[in-house]
């Protein structure tokens, strides 16, 4: 059995068919400019905020050295885009990350509106049968047992002023 | 040291409110070490919310008992399925596992369970005394003082985490930017707020927290999650034989002094004090060619010293105000959310909490040491939970957590927002743990560098003239130093372990 050196957490006894999948240099590359993007960004907009003396520094000071080591960290890291091995490349799963992240945003939208329980039983069961691949059965139970559990919880117990239908 | 402020600890431990939720704390601590997906860090995280509504005292000790309940409970995932829940339990694995295929897992997890009870306990006791003493030194501490002391905790956090060091230093550096979002803490005039009334009390840590810890590894789980679960090693008792207990007792007691020793240094400590403890194992021992093999002692000292080192990482934050790792930055939001702030002073203003806490842990090792070996049956059948019905509900949890903070759907969104930050961070190679370290210290660490600078007038080298703040500065050099060697033994270390199986 070989196992990979450079992943030496990785200690499962059959090797991933589906574990990550290593990034290439561009995603390298991508994960070295996004900081010194943010670095220039911030310079630019700390300008406005005024540095002050090192005496008496201003707000802006302290915003703009942190941004100054982030351009520095971010050039080193685009640097080493092509030799470096620690990015994951992004796969067919990264559709389920997206679906799941929308659907909180949708959620959240969703919950001021109407109350909790109907967006709370949608995104379960979105979750358990698109997302997890469970049967339709165990969705149907889990989801209605779980919102009246967090109805239990949350609105009974911790009386928290959840936007609800039911009981006012 | 004052005797009586001990004592009372052990009443305040044993109020029944405070029990109750050590052992709430420990159970949950065992279950998310069992689990796969959430840590330790993550789900404390999910429950800061929920704390709100409890006392300090409680609230702390159950959430410590995550902590270090998870160190136990990853150990059984490491010996029966050999896929550790925690990086601290990666050496577990490798001779843990070949004993449970030779059908002795339950001598392992036993060993395990009574070396983690020992180096925990030992490392309480060793808490005990020098806490103070610490506590006491730091006292004097003024804001050159604690720049350095920021700077050191930051760094050492970036610098010992598992990922490329420039990406965690850069991480690092995102955290403290978002950390100047708000108010300027001396001047009071908005920064990075973009006009929004939302951002101009900055961002709540424990959304920052939720979102990169809970809803970021939740969603980056989704990705992942579709692994076959390999099939679970059976075993009998999880006691181990008198012979093998002699074999490892000797290595209990060094795992428990390295742990403890490593466990207080800023960064990695549980994980760094397992990779130690195995090397010294397998040195010490006659025949080194057993390790690989299914020998105890290479499951007794990494899992001693893990459990040592998770609780002597509680010293920098509760004397320094300085968090030691990632789960120890979420405590230190919950601390900062019951409206004590962790330091110096916790000991003196707040004796109740902290000797509460700390002696709590003795009582939470020994609940520990029964779940994991009278009752472990029944953790071992919760790996049969499908991670496809456990994330929906954490995420259910997280999300109306949120909404509970300040009852405001806008948190809602940006803990989302984090999550997306936290997932993209994961997929590019950089680790959460320096960025949610650094949004932390933060505050303290500009605001203590910018009152410095004016107390010098400007000048740097006033760091170098306060007799304390200069052996700081000489600290933080030799850590500039000494850390890249550390790392570089951990990665041979590491890259050894990872070799060995193929030579079976």
């Amino acid at each position: 059995m070989t196992v990979d050196q450079s992943a030496p957490a990785e200690v499962s006894e059959q090797p991933d068919e589906d574990g990550p999948l290593r990034g290439g240099p561009v995603l390298g590359a991508v994960a070295g400019a996004i900081p010194v993007a943010l670095g220039l960004a911030t310079l630019w907009y700390a300008r406005g905020l005024g540095f002050g003396r090192l005496g008496d520094p201003g707000p802006g000071l302290w915003p703009s050295i942190v941004a100054v080591l982030l351009v520095f960290a971010g050039a080193v890291i685009a640097a080493r885009a092509r030799v470096a091995r620690d990015t994951e490349a992004f796969t067919r799963g990264t559709a389920a990350v997206v679906i799941g992240a929308a659907s909180l945003a949708v959620y959240t939208y969703l919950f001021e509106l109407v109350g909790f329980e109907i967006p709370t039983v949608l995104l379960l069961a979105l979750w358990l049968r698109f997302l997890g691949g469970e049967s339709w059965r165990v969705t149907a139970v889990i989801s209605v047992l779980a919102t009246a559990g967090a109805y239990a919880l949350f609105i009974i117990g911790l009386g928290v002023p959840l936007p609800h239908l039911i009981g006012g | 040291m004052d005797v009586g402020s001990v004592l009372s600890g052990f009443a305040v431990v044993f109020e029944p409110q405070n029990l109750l939720y050590c052992v709430i704390g420990v159970t949950l601590g065992m279950l998310v070490g069992v689990l796969p997906g959430l840590g330790p860090a993550a789900t404390i995280a999910i429950l800061l919310p929920i704390t709100y509504n409890i006392e300090p005292t409680p609230a702390v000790i159950m959430l410590a008992g995550i902590f270090y309940g998870a160190q136990y409970g990853g150990t059984i995932t490491s010996v029966l399925l050999r896929l550790p829940g925690e990086a601290s339990t990666v050496v577990t694995a490798l001779d843990g596992y070949q004993m449970a295929r030779q059908g002795k897992a339950g001598s392992a997890l036993g060993i395990a369970a009574i070396g983690s009870f020992i180096g925990g306990t030992a490392s309480i006791i060793l808490l005990t005394l020098i806490a103070p003493l610490v506590a006491d030194a730091a006292l004097e501490f003024g804001p050159a003082e604690y720049t350095v002391l920021a700077l050191i905790g930051i760094l050492l956090v970036a610098t010992l985490g598992n990922g490329a060091l420039i990406k965690s230093v850069t991480a690092a550096g995102v955290g403290l930017l978002l950390a100047t979002v708000g108010l300027d803490p001396l001047m009071g005039s908005p920064r990075f707020t973009f006009g929004s009334d939302q951002l101009a009390d900055g961002i709540d840590f424990v959304i920052v927290a939720m979102g990169l810890f809970g809803v970021g590894e939740i969603l980056y789980n989704l990705e992942h999650r579709l692994r076959p679960q390999p099939a679970v090693l059976s075993f009998g008792r999880a006691i181990p034989r008198r012979m093998e207990w002699l074999a490892s007792r000797m290595a209990i007691l060094r795992g428990s002094v390295i742990g403890f020793v490593l466990g207080v240094l800023p960064g990695g400590g549980a994980t760094m004090s397992s990779l130690v403890a195995y090397a010294v194992e397998k040195r010490a021992a006659k025949d080194s060619s057993r390790f690989g093999k299914g020998a105890i002692e290479g499951v007794a000292g990494p899992e001693s010293a893990n459990n040592a080192a998770a609780t002597s990482s509680f010293i920098p934050l509760l004397t320094l105000g300085i968090p030691a790792n990632a789960t120890m930055a979420v405590l230190f939001g919950a601390l900062l959310l019951q409206g004590i702030p962790p330091g110096p002073q916790l000991i003196v203003d707040h004796p109740d909490v902290f000797w509460g806490v700390v002696n709590s842990m003795y009582l939470g090792n020994l609940i520990l040491l029964l779940l994991s070996i009278p009752l472990i049956g029944v953790f071992v059948r919760l790996l049969r939970v499908r991670a496809g019905i456990l994330a929906p509900l954490t995420v259910l949890v997280t999300m109306i957590g949120v909404y509970s903070i300040r009852n405001n759907a806008f948190d809602m969104f940006l803990v989302i927002a984090l999550g997306i930050l936290g997932y993209g961070m994961k997929k590019l190679g950089f680790e959460p743990g320096p960025f949610v370290l650094a949004f932390v210290l933060g505050k303290l660490l500009e605001s203590s560098f910018r009152r410095s600078m004016r107390l010098f007038d400007g000048d740097v080298l006033g760091f170098f003239r306060r007799p304390v703040s200069a052996v700081l500065v000489a600290v933080l050099l030799i850590t500039i130093v000494v850390v890249p060697v550390l790392r570089m033994v951990r990665s041979r270390q590491a890259a050894r372990i990872a070799r060995e199986p193929s030579q079976v």
